[in-house]
């Protein structure tokens, strides 16, 4: 063995503890936390009409615009108004690059035997090392898709923005306007199985958090426990399911117009249109008159 | 055909296969076999005659005394390790119809119910072969040092009566004290993984039944003066960090002592050390 491998090696080794503590806690802070923030957003896909309806903000809006309006004005809230949105952005990535490179190493360190030993835990156990490596794939390709713009890799030309989240959201997932490209077929699905496969990455990682970390001790603690995650872990999959049915099955055309119009709705008080088109000088003149942007 | 080649087999379908075990009927027993360290291996099979109760290591000594093959090939005795005959001293384990156990308690009317039925017997996956389903276990017994298992009390003064402990701590004690350092729970662990030169020992997980004794010996009133050497170590390289949470160990422990319990408990052992020692320094 040269020396330089030997030392770094000893780095590893002589760390392995905290640097194991570290993993498991980016799971759940930063990324677990964000992960939920995430979803619960996105979800108001499917229950904004009901938020403002309950405000009484609904008026005559089908649940569908209700809830492409909702989350349009969350998305524009997000992309415009959080304080130090890259500075998060960069800290998240850098956390899920350090939990994925970690989480590799380690498990490729171990050998699974379900064949052998058919326990519920052992499957666990194996799905969710498999939902990890299968998250990598999904996360590296949904960040650079949606978030670094390569359209190469979406079944369509046209890029994600913020703007028009909701109506750009459909045509990735499914291609086309009108509905299922093959391609956006496939995209579709492996939406579906990654954000599945994440959801109980982290719920059953909070359960082996716990014993990790020395919280559930007695078999009993840790059974309990298990269907405070289980519980969690559902939640959490019918926020995903709810957001992601509701981006595949919305209208193109009415999810465009809800955005358009709350576009107008943020220049048109201040400056007075003859012609408004949704042209590109209309988005960036909301954006040059926003104060954070 | 009717061979009952399911792998694993639960207690229920055990009892059952009891109540139906045909008198008088001959098994066939597949077993992996292999001369010698770093010698390939090979499978073979022998048809043994069975008798009301008889087990694993009442069949091998049958075969030690009849080394043909069902080909009808004569061959060497089976060689294996054995001691109590009653599960209590862990020597005879091996993989039996792919789940680790002891041979001397596994009955054939449980696992080999009718004429033919197969019984694969294999060597501890996560241990060097000596011969056939012979493995050396010494990693198991340098883990147990490596921990410090014991309680100190040489010394050059009478140290007394020990401390007082509750019934309740002492049943807590007792149960982990059962541990007979057979193996199970690491040939089943995933993430224990065979080490056949020594060096890399340390390195690499140091398994549940060594963490479960530091738990034992950290619960003892005097035992329990170690317990920062015990915590270094298991925050040391190959440590409890390396636990998966499979949870296969305590599944297969045929004591039955509740090794995900003692995990979960160094766990928090290790989280109060490593935040006091990186607080207080060494």
């Amino acid at each position: 063995m040269s020396t330089n491998p030997a030392t770094q090696a000893s780095f590893m080794q002589k760390n392995q503890f905290l640097i194991r503590r570290l993993h498991s806690l980016s799971g759940i802070l930063p990324i677990g936390v964000f992960l939920m923030i995430h979803l619960v957003t996105n979800s108001s896909l499917a229950w904004g009409w009901f938020a403002l309806k309950g405000r009484g903000l609904a008026g005559e809006m089908s649940v569908s615009e209700g809830g492409v309006q909702y989350f349009a004005h969350e998305v524009t809230w997000i992309n415009t108004q959080v304080p130090h949105l890259f500075l998060t952005e960069v800290t998240l990535w850098l956390a899920i690059a350090f939990h994925c490179i970690l989480g590799v190493y380690y498990a490729t360190g171990g050998k699974n035997n379900l064949v052998h030993y058919k326990h519920q835990d052992n499957f666990r156990y194996t799905l969710q090392r498999l939902s990890g490596y299968f998250g990598i794939f999904f996360i590296f390709y949904h960040i650079a898709t949606l978030r670094w713009g390569w359209t190469l890799l979406l079944p369509t030309d046209t890029q994600w923005s913020h703007e028009f989240s909701a109506s750009t959201l459909a045509l990735a997932l499914r291609g086309s306007s009108e509905g299922w490209t093959t391609a956006g077929l496939f995209i579709s699905l492996f939406y579906l199985l990654g954000v599945s496969l994440l959801v109980f990455h982290f719920a059953n990682g909070l359960w082996t958090a716990a014993i990790t970390w020395g919280l559930t001790v007695s078999e009993h603690a840790q059974k309990r426990w298990g269907y405070v995650c289980a519980a969690f872990g559902a939640g959490m999959m019918l926020a995903a399911w709810s957001a992601l049915g509701s981006a595949m099955l919305l209208d193109y055309d009415t999810a465009y117009s809800v955005e358009a119009s709350m576009q107008d709705g943020h220049t048109e008080p201040m400056i007075d249109h003859d012609q408004m088109d949704m042209g590109e000088d209309v988005t960036l003149e909301a954006n040059a008159l926003d104060p954070e942007g | 055909m009717g061979a009952a080649q399911a792998s694993i087999i639960g207690s229920d379908e055990r009892k059952a296969n009891r109540k139906v075990a045909v008198v008088g009927r001959s098994v066939i027993f597949k077993i992996k076999r292999c001369d010698g360290p770093g010698k390939p291996w090979r499978w073979e099979s022998f048809k043994v005659p069975t008798e009301p109760g008889s087990n694993v290591i009442s069949s091998l000594n049958w075969i030690a005394a009849n080394p043909v093959t069902t080909d009808g090939k004569v061959t060497t005795p089976v060689v294996w390790d054995s001691n109590c005959l009653e599960e209590v001293c862990g020597a005879c384990t091996m993989v039996i119809n792919g789940r680790v156990r002891q041979s001397c308690s596994c009955l054939i009317d449980e696992y080999a119910p009718r004429e033919g039925d197969e019984v694969v017997l294999e060597p501890m996956v996560k241990f060097p072969v000596i011969r056939d389903l012979w493995v050396d276990r010494t990693r198991m017994f340098n883990a147990l040092e490596r921990v410090k298992a014991w309680v100190p009390i040489d010394g050059t003064y009478n140290l007394g009566a020990g401390p007082q402990e509750s019934h309740e701590h002492q049943q807590m004690r007792y149960a982990l004290s059962e541990c007979m350092t057979c193996g199970c729970c690491v040939d089943a662990c995933p993430q224990f993984t065979k080490q056949d030169d020594e060096k890399n020992w340390e390195g690499s997980f140091i398994g549940p039944q060594a963490v479960s004794q530091a738990r034992l010996f950290n619960e003892h009133g005097t035992g329990k003066r170690l317990k920062d050497e015990r915590m270094d170590t298991l925050t040391g390289p190959g440590g409890i960090q390396d636990c998966g949470n499979s949870q296969n160990c305590v599944k297969v422990c045929p004591k039955g002592i509740p090794l995900t319990e003692s995990i979960a408990a160094i766990g928090r052992s290790a989280t109060v050390h490593s935040i006091k020692k990186f607080f207080t320094g060494k």
